[in-house]
Parts: structure tokens; sequence; C-alpha cells
């Protein structure tokens, strides 16, 4: 088992000695993080390392999963498109049915916390059914919120407005809202299956299994198949590459049990992917992380070019790795990519298409972006900065209305 | 370094601090400059001591082109640079509290409105979100009892112990014109060159790192360490 002590040779003594005296300072404390799925999306990854370290922290963590059906998660689908801006339509019945799974999964937990950490629209109206089992309830929203469709937004608002403090992961994500606010940056594990060090052995074996010639420079989007992440930009833009440099698209994506859209969107894209035989579309588990791993590794140019973005964990993931990443300039990726430093922030798939040949022949600018990207992940993006901004919320929550802590 | 400065124990030792800032946003925005204004005459002290002050410990962009949050984003969102040459060349440490600043600013911005023809606005997706800071701080356990101490660890210590010597516990403490650092080494040493030299320092104007160079040259300048 991974121990915290394991991450000091990544980022110093003195970072874990602060996320032990944090911890101290709270004494004794029970804590419950809620989701929806337990694997696929950068929830799930977060939680599956950030609540073992958690607890060896001294703090009782659990995290309990919500389980739905089909409607629900159409439902939550919709809610989801809806806060990310699209003008969807959310019919009452499909609404009343979010509340009653919400209710039949309230009435299945029989926990008690002193601290619950909700996580995006489909758990949260547990709070409803659940007040009294918790002291304190934050709401953590990891969707792009900048611009809701309101009628979503108003539905969901009364039920955030009853937690004790909402937590989103930019500024711009911010809402009016009758509790204080806070923003906690998403993270990434450095001694994941997903991120840890890999040979070159080990990387041209996955390939090898995978399919994917390593002859020309591979180009790859990692990222579930959903219209928000563009796959269909990101052909359009390859294709407008490959008239001029030969170079190789992998489109990697991973299946999560609350998205019931990805198979069309799939469909879709193998359709446009038609005849060419320098695309591979993959379609990989939940829990491939190894696999993504080895072909990010692999990978000369990484792309994320959503459309809308709550964060973007994978152009991390890539930073990480000393990758130089293009991504669409929406939600997180604004402040993951800086524009002509840590990578390449474009608006179309023409820009998209631009930047790759850009960087595939500038092999030297390629190679400096991705070190000054991996510093500044290993700066800001870490797991271990997570683990502080979560102590440090549950320190503030606990004490409103002070903004100064010694520790 | 002359043993005789360098070496000389301090009667309190200096004990660095680290920090950082927890963000909180208000759920308060601005979309063009004057509403901007507006809101600056409303928001709380806090909110203008993070965009003052504070956000210089949010990720920034690595090359600071612009002392302030205000600044920038009349740089880069409005997309006048007029006003950003304004604003950057607006010095907080020149007044004596958050009181006078708040209305040194909008004295500022109401000016440069009243001669407008138009009011300038942010793109979609652009606009100013007013935040607050917490912060935490940490005591380190590292102390400095020397010189030659201070200036060792000073050359480890994070952004975050340089900006919560010389910006965070200044204002907070009242004591603007005097930083942790110099009151330290003028208490303990007397050393007048150093600490005049130190409170020389423009800190608004240089980025963190930039900052940590200049305190170590100077440290280096005036204890006789080769530069």
């Amino acid at each position: 088992m991974i121990s915290l002590q394991d991450y000091a040779p990544i980022v110093g003594q003195e970072v874990i000695d602060q996320l032990q005296r944090l911890a101290e300072g709270l004494g004794p404390l029970r804590l419950v993080h809620i989701n929806s799925t337990a694997a696929g999306g950068g929830v799930a990854e977060i939680l599956h390392r950030a609540v073992p370290l958690l607890n060896q922290l001294g703090l009782e963590t659990a995290w309990e999963v919500i389980e739905g059906d089909q409607p629900f998660f159409e439902a939550t689908k919709t809610i989801h498109n809806g806060l990310q801006g699209f003008k969807v339509e959310l019919p009452p019945e499909l609404w009343d049915h979010y509340l009653e799974i919400n209710r039949q999964n309230a009435r299945k937990f029989s926990w008690e916390a002193d601290f619950v950490i909700v996580h995006d629209p489909q758990p949260a109206f547990l709070i409803h059914e659940m007040r009294a089992r918790a002291r304190h309830w934050v709401w953590r929203c990891h969707v792009d919120v900048s611009r809701p469709h309101f009628p979503i937004w108003r539905l969901l608002r009364d039920i955030v407005g009853s937690y004790d403090a909402s937590v989103f992961s930019m500024p711009q994500f911010s809402q009016n809202l009758p509790h204080d606010q806070y923003i906690i940056h998403p993270s990434i594990d450095p001694l994941s299956e997903k991120n840890r060090e890999l040979t070159e052995a080990e990387i041209n074996a996955v390939l090898d299994r995978l399919g994917i010639p390593r002859d020309k420079p591979i180009i790859l989007q990692v990222s579930r198949f959903d219209s928000f992440k563009d796959p269909l930009g990101v052909i359009q833009a390859f294709r407008m590459v490959k008239c001029h440099t030969p170079c190789r698209l992998v489109l990697a994506g991973g299946e999560a049990t609350d998205d019931p859209e990805g198979p069309r969107i799939l469909a879709e894209v193998q359709e446009a992917a038609e005849g060419e035989s320098d695309i591979h579309i993959l379609l990989l588990p939940p829990d491939a992380h190894y696999e993504i791993n080895a072909l990010q590794r692999a990978a000369y140019i990484i792309l994320q070019k959503s459309l809308r973005e709550g964060f973007g964990l994978t152009v991390t993931e890539a930073m990480w790795k000393g990758k130089p990443v293009i991504g669409g300039s929406v939600g997180g990726i604004v402040i993951q990519i800086q524009d002509y430093h840590t990578g390449f922030l474009v608006h179309s798939p023409e820009g998209c298409a631009f930047r790759i040949r850009y960087l595939l022949h500038r092999p030297e600018m390629a190679r400096r972006m991705g070190t000054l990207a991996r510093e500044f992940a290993r700066n800001h993006f870490l797991i271990t900065r997570h683990l502080r901004d979560y102590l440090t919320l549950i320190t503030l929550v606990r004490s409103p209305g002070s903004r100064v802590f010694e520790f | 370094m002359s043993v005789s400065v360098a070496d000389r124990v301090a009667q309190n030792p200096f004990w660095f601090r680290d920090c950082f800032i927890m963000t909180m946003p208000i759920g308060q925005r601005a979309i063009n400059l004057r509403e901007l204004l507006h809101a600056l005459h409303e928001v709380s002290d806090a909110v203008l001591f993070y965009h003052l002050f504070q956000y210089r410990l949010a990720i920034t962009t690595p090359a600071v082109e612009y002392p302030n949050d205000f600044a920038v984003w009349a740089a880069n969102s409005l997309r006048d640079p007029k006003l950003a040459e304004k604003l950057s060349s607006f010095d907080p440490f020149d007044y004596d509290n958050l009181e006078q600043l708040r209305r040194a600013m909008t004295d500022l911005l109401e000016e440069y409105l009243w001669d407008l023809p138009y009011i300038p606005w942010a793109r979609p997706g652009m606009e100013f979100y007013f935040c607050e800071g917490a912060t935490v701080v940490f005591r380190s356990r590292i102390s400095a009892r020397t010189l030659r101490e201070f200036y060792e660890t000073l050359k480890k210590v994070g952004y975050d112990s340089i900006y919560y010597h010389l910006f965070e516990g200044r204002w907070r403490l009242g004591m603007r014109e005097k930083d942790d650092f110099s009151y330290w080494i003028e208490t303990n040493f007397g050393l007048p060159e150093l600490v005049t030299a130190i409170r020389n320092i423009d800190v608004y104007l240089y980025s963190l790192p930039e900052i940590q160079t200049i305190l170590l040259k100077l440290l280096e300048r005036h204890l006789g360490v080769p530069e």
C-alpha cells in the first residue's frame, strides 16, 4: 500500500509535514464522500487515491456511491449537460425520478458523519433526506458551470443552497449562493498506475498489445466519448494535419457507468474515422489505467480539445508526463495550459491542426514545453495539494468567519 | 561572509513561516468597467486584499506582466492597455490602510470612465470574479540564529514564505513600512545599510522568485559573499 511518506521524494518532506499538522489540528473526525460512480471519470479516480490517504492522516474517511437506474442517469446526464450550458429540457417526471432515486439511496445509507462532501449533481438531493446525519455538508461541483442553462440551474440551486458550503474548480464557476464558496483544483496521483514511471519496454509492450505501431509520431486524446470532448473535431484536425505531415491519431476512451450518451457518440466517431488506417479508436475499460499511462508516455503530442471542461485531468496527466498539450480554451484547461508556455490553447479544429503541425516541426520547443508543464503540474496539481485543500476546507467550514489560521 | 557579522548570534531567532491561500469566490462578478467600479465601492476589505496581494500565491502566468488582478483583467479581458498601465502604476504601499486604498482605486476608475465615450466590456467568459482568501500559516520548524543561517535558509524557502514575510504580515500587522526580514535584521544586528536596501526593494513590482533573488544578492553584497 502506498503511504503518505512515499510522496516526500516528489513534493518535499515539508509538504508531508504540513498535511500532518493540518490533520492533527482537526482532531478526530468522520468524513464521508458521496458520488455516483465507483469507476470511470475523474471524480472516482481522485477518490480512489484520496480516501486511503485521508485515512492515513487520521480522518475516518468513507466513500459511498449512490445507485441509480437508466432513467436516473438519463436525468443526471441532462442535468450535467444543462449545467454545462446546453439548452436541454428535463421533463418533470424525469426530475421527480431523480429526486426519488436520491430518496431511495438515502433510505439505504446507514452512516453518520461529522462532515460530508457530496460530489456533483447526481447525489446532491441526499441532503434533503439526510441533513441530520452529519454536522456539515459541502457540495463539490466538478462541472463547468460558468454558463449553466438557467431552468436547470434554478432546479439545482434550491438544493445546493441548503448546503453549508460549495466547492468549485475555478472562480469562473462560482455562483450566487447563500453560503461560502471555495476553489479547489482537482489533482492527479503521481504514484498511481496511471501516472507512475514506466520503462520503454513496458510502453512498447502495451502499444504492441493494442496494435498501435510507433512508426509515426502519435497524437493522442484520452477522454470519454462525449460530445463536449469534441472527438469529431479532433478527427477533423487530424485529417488537416495528415495532408502535410505523417502522424497517427489515437482516440482512447473509457466508459463511465453514469454516461448513457457514450455508445451513440462512439458510433459517430467510428463513422467519421472510417477508411483511415492511421486513426485508432480504443474503447478501454474503466480500469485500463496502465494502458492509458503507456499511451500517454508514447505520445508525441496530447490533445484535449474539449468544448466544455470542468477541469480536464487528462491534461494534468499529460503535463505530468512531460508532454506538450494542445487543449480547448475552456474551463479548467485554461488554468493548466498557459498558452505558449506549458502548451497551446485552441478554439477550433483548424487551430488544433495548426498547433499539431507547429509542434511536429519543432521538437525542441515540444520538449521545452513538456518540461515546463511537468514542473507546473508538480507545483499545483498533485494529490498532496488536493489533500491539503480538503483539510483546509474542513478547517474553514468548521470556523465560519475566520480567515487566518496558524499551525 | 565576514565572521563577525555573519555569525553573530541574534537575541531572537528568526522563525520562517510558510503559508498558502484558499481562494473563496464571493459569487459576484463584473462584466464591464462600470460594474467593477460599483463593486469596488461595496466589496469587503478582504476582497480588495485578495486581488491586490494574495492573488500572487494563486496560479498566475509565469511572467508577471501586471502587478495586480485588476490590471491583468483590464489588459486581457477589457483589452484596454491604457487602463492596465494606470492600474499597474498604482502602488498599494503608498497608502496607510485599505480604506484609503479603496478610495484611491475608485477615484482612479471614476476619472478614467468620466472621459470615455463608451464603457469597456469583457468578452463572455472573461468577466472579473471577485474572491477573498483564507490564509493558512505554518510556523516553520527551522529558525535562523545568525545572518549566515538566515541567508542559507532563505535560499531554500518556498515563494509562499517570501510572500508571507513581505506582503501578508506587513499589512495584517499594520507595519507597512517594515517587512519581517528587515525588522529582524534591524532589531538584532543594526546594519542600517542592509536594512534600508531591503526596505527599498520595490516589492510590488517584482514577482516572488525575483524578490527572493534580489534579497539573496543584497545579503551576499552586504555580508561579503562572492556573487
